[in-house]
């Protein structure tokens, strides 16, 4: 066990530069934008000179590398810049916003792992039958469809068509939110609102189901692709020989290594899956990052598009890191090495 | 003469058809198109396609929320898409490969430092670089290319690399670098054609994928420029006005569904035929 740790430490300490290298990209990238953030944050009247000492003031006129210093200094106290648009704390935006993201996506992975996954032995398990052939083509048309349009789809279907699911926000716009951890269902949980609860989750289900169902098909073939490879290997003709029966074979022997490449695809997937929520929120009028982002693009707004960016990629990273960790632990080979 | 198995493959051919038709929508559009994709006509605004009640033989699949020909805009959307998905693959096909190579065949610190790279942009996702890359590059069919490659690039290096490390080590390479070749001359010779089957299937999915981020920026507004007609923007468009017209929105999204599920299958289809590793593997 030790030996994991000490591996999901030297993760964490490889993650460190790769944060870093992102944070001035992004930074040097904004910085050479043909927009002058000093000049946005005075009023029309402010007369050039006027301008100059605000350059001066906010660092504008020194090189990138020693404004990046100062921005770095900065962040790493927790201080993300001021939002030229919405004159807040870019941090404080972030972290206001992050919560309803989050749980979007954790709700999105759940789904498309139960589908993935599911599908993924269910396809396997009917091999050599009509289903098998109908359901490989139909992953590739499913995977032909992106998940901003399961989002349109779904909203159309079940929002406008026969409208049985709320499309529009977090909750409904009569019950009051439980004030705590920003994560709705948690916090309704907490509290005991019920009422809150099933509204949340009402809201969550197309957003959720949307972002799940685009994700999972590529899970289903990676499961049923490698549990094929599995099925080679001889412990399975011992196991089977043994006389254990051929579900307990799939369920309790072969899907545990097989299980194993699927999550590797699942770090990179998920990864792109919270990506994924950016349009999921702009459709749904969800309030997380995704249309904090948007907006912030919208009036170029640097300090919150730095901020934004950098934190979807903290959550890529982490997302990875939690894939890995999941991989050491069901592994030993992985461990050994 | 027997066919390749390529060309027997059911997918190749139905992914094939579909794009045929797509490229032909894109070729002929000034023909196929009516009515410029651009002309409002703002007393038939949101009509219904000819045949539906309220709809008019003059504009066959309706019209959108400005009056405008919803086939031309189709057409002539299918134009930029099919633009931006040759362009765009083509370009991080180029860029990724060459990288990849570069890193596979001489290994060490040009290794390091593109497999870091690749790292760090793996940490990012991708619609959200795309986003921040069309701020700064502002917007444009080209913009859109230039921004998809540099998003795209590393598809294309992460694979080709793990690829490229096992052709170098080869006998073959090494002889052909004895009998004289540069390294240059070498890699085009012995290593690149190696992989081309899995680069001709990695620009296949691509493309499809090209397609579906030019929609996402069009649909958020950071994409070709609202004078060239864009699926994407089409659905924006349509999305306003979901309650009371929902085939403007069912018709861009159809036509990316066909154009992307032809490439998808385009592409399975020669991964199954074409790789070289996996038919060596049936044949052993």
């Amino acid at each position: 066990m030790r030996k994991t740790g000490w591996k999901l430490a030297r993760r964490v300490l490889v993650s460190v530069p790769i944060l870093l290298v992102v944070s001035f990209l992004l930074f040097a990238a904004l910085r050479l934008l043909p927009v002058d953030p000093a000049a946005m944050s005075l009023p029309p009247t402010a007369t050039l000179a006027e301008i100059a000492e605000k350059r001066h003031a906010m660092g504008l006129d020194r090189s990138i590398p020693a404004q990046y210093g100062i921005w770095l200094d900065e962040a790493l106290h927790g201080r993300f810049g001021t939002s030229i648009s919405l004159r807040r704390d870019a941090g404080a935006l972030v972290a206001n916003a992050l919560p309803a993201t989050i749980e979007l996506a954790v709700c999105a992975m759940i789904i498309a792992s139960a589908l993935g996954l599911g599908g993924g032995v269910l396809l396997f398990y009917l091999r050599g039958t009509w289903v098998e052939v109908v359901g490989d083509l139909g992953t590739i048309l499913l995977l032909s469809v992106p998940d901003f349009m399961w989002a349109l789809l779904l909203l159309l279907v079940f929002g406008v068509l026969v409208p049985v699911l709320p499309f529009m926000g977090r909750i409904d716009p009569g019950l009051s939110v439980p004030r705590g951890s920003g994560f709705l269902l948690f916090d309704a949980l907490s509290a005991g609102d019920f009422a809150v609860l099933r509204s949340a989750l009402r809201h969550l289900a197309l957003p959720a189901l949307a972002l799940g169902m685009a994700f999972a098909p590529a899970i289903m073939r990676v499961l049923r692709s490698s549990l094929i490879d599995v099925y080679h290997e001889d412990y399975i003709r011992q196991t089977r020989l043994r006389g254990v029966g051929e579900v307990r074979i799939l369920l309790g022997h072969a899907l545990k290594n097989a299980i194993l490449p699927t999550l590797t695809l699942m770090g990179v997937q998920f990864g792109f899956l919270f990506g994924g929520t950016l349009l999921i929120e702009v459709i749904y009028g969800t309030p997380g990052i995704g249309n904090l982002m948007v907006d912030a693009v919208r009036n170029a707004d640097l300090p919150v598009i730095q901020a934004v960016g950098l934190s979807y990629c903290v959550m890529v990273l982490a997302i990875s890191m939690a894939i890995d960790a999941m991989v050491l632990m069901l592994d030993p080979r992985a461990r050994a090495i | 003469m027997r066919r390749p198995a390529w060309a027997r493959s059911a997918r190749v051919l139905v992914g094939a058809g579909l794009l045929l038709a797509v490229l032909i929508c894109a070729a002929a559009a000034p023909w196929l198109a009516l009515h410029d994709p651009a002309e409002q006509d703002l007393l038939a605004v949101l009509q219904p396609p000819s045949g539906f009640a309220g709809g008019s033989p003059d504009y066959w699949l309706g019209t959108d929320s400005l009056g405008r020909d919803v086939w031309a805009r189709l057409v002539y959307g299918a134009r930029t898409a099919v633009l931006v998905a040759v362009f765009s693959a083509t370009g991080a096909a180029l860029l990724g490969t060459m990288l990849a190579h570069a890193a596979g065949y001489f290994g060490g610190a040009v290794d390091w430092v593109i497999s870091r790279a690749v790292d760090v942009w793996m940490s990012f996702p991708p619609v959200v670089l795309s986003l921040i890359l069309m701020v700064g590059l502002g917007g444009g069919i080209d913009k859109v290319v230039l921004a998809i490659i540099l998003v795209d690039w590393t598809r294309f290096c992460r694979v080709l690399r793990s690829d490229v490390v096992l052709t170098a080590r080869r006998d073959y390479v090494t002889a052909a670098r004895l009998a004289g070749y540069s390294h240059f001359q070498t890699v085009l010779r012995e290593v690149l054609p190696a992989s081309l089957p899995l680069i001709i299937t990695l620009i296949s999915l691509e493309m499809g994928i090209a397609v579906v981020v030019e929609a996402i920026l069009s649909f958020v507004g950071l994409g070709v420029g609202a004078t060239l007609p864009a699926w994407g923007q089409m659905i924006s468009d349509a999305r306003q006005n979901v309650a009371t017209s929902q085939i403007g929105l069912l018709l861009p999204m159809a036509a990316i569904f066909v154009t992307v599920a032809g490439f998808n299958l385009l592409g399975d289809g020669l991964r199954r035929t074409l790789d070289v590793r996996a038919t060596a593997g049936r044949m052993a």
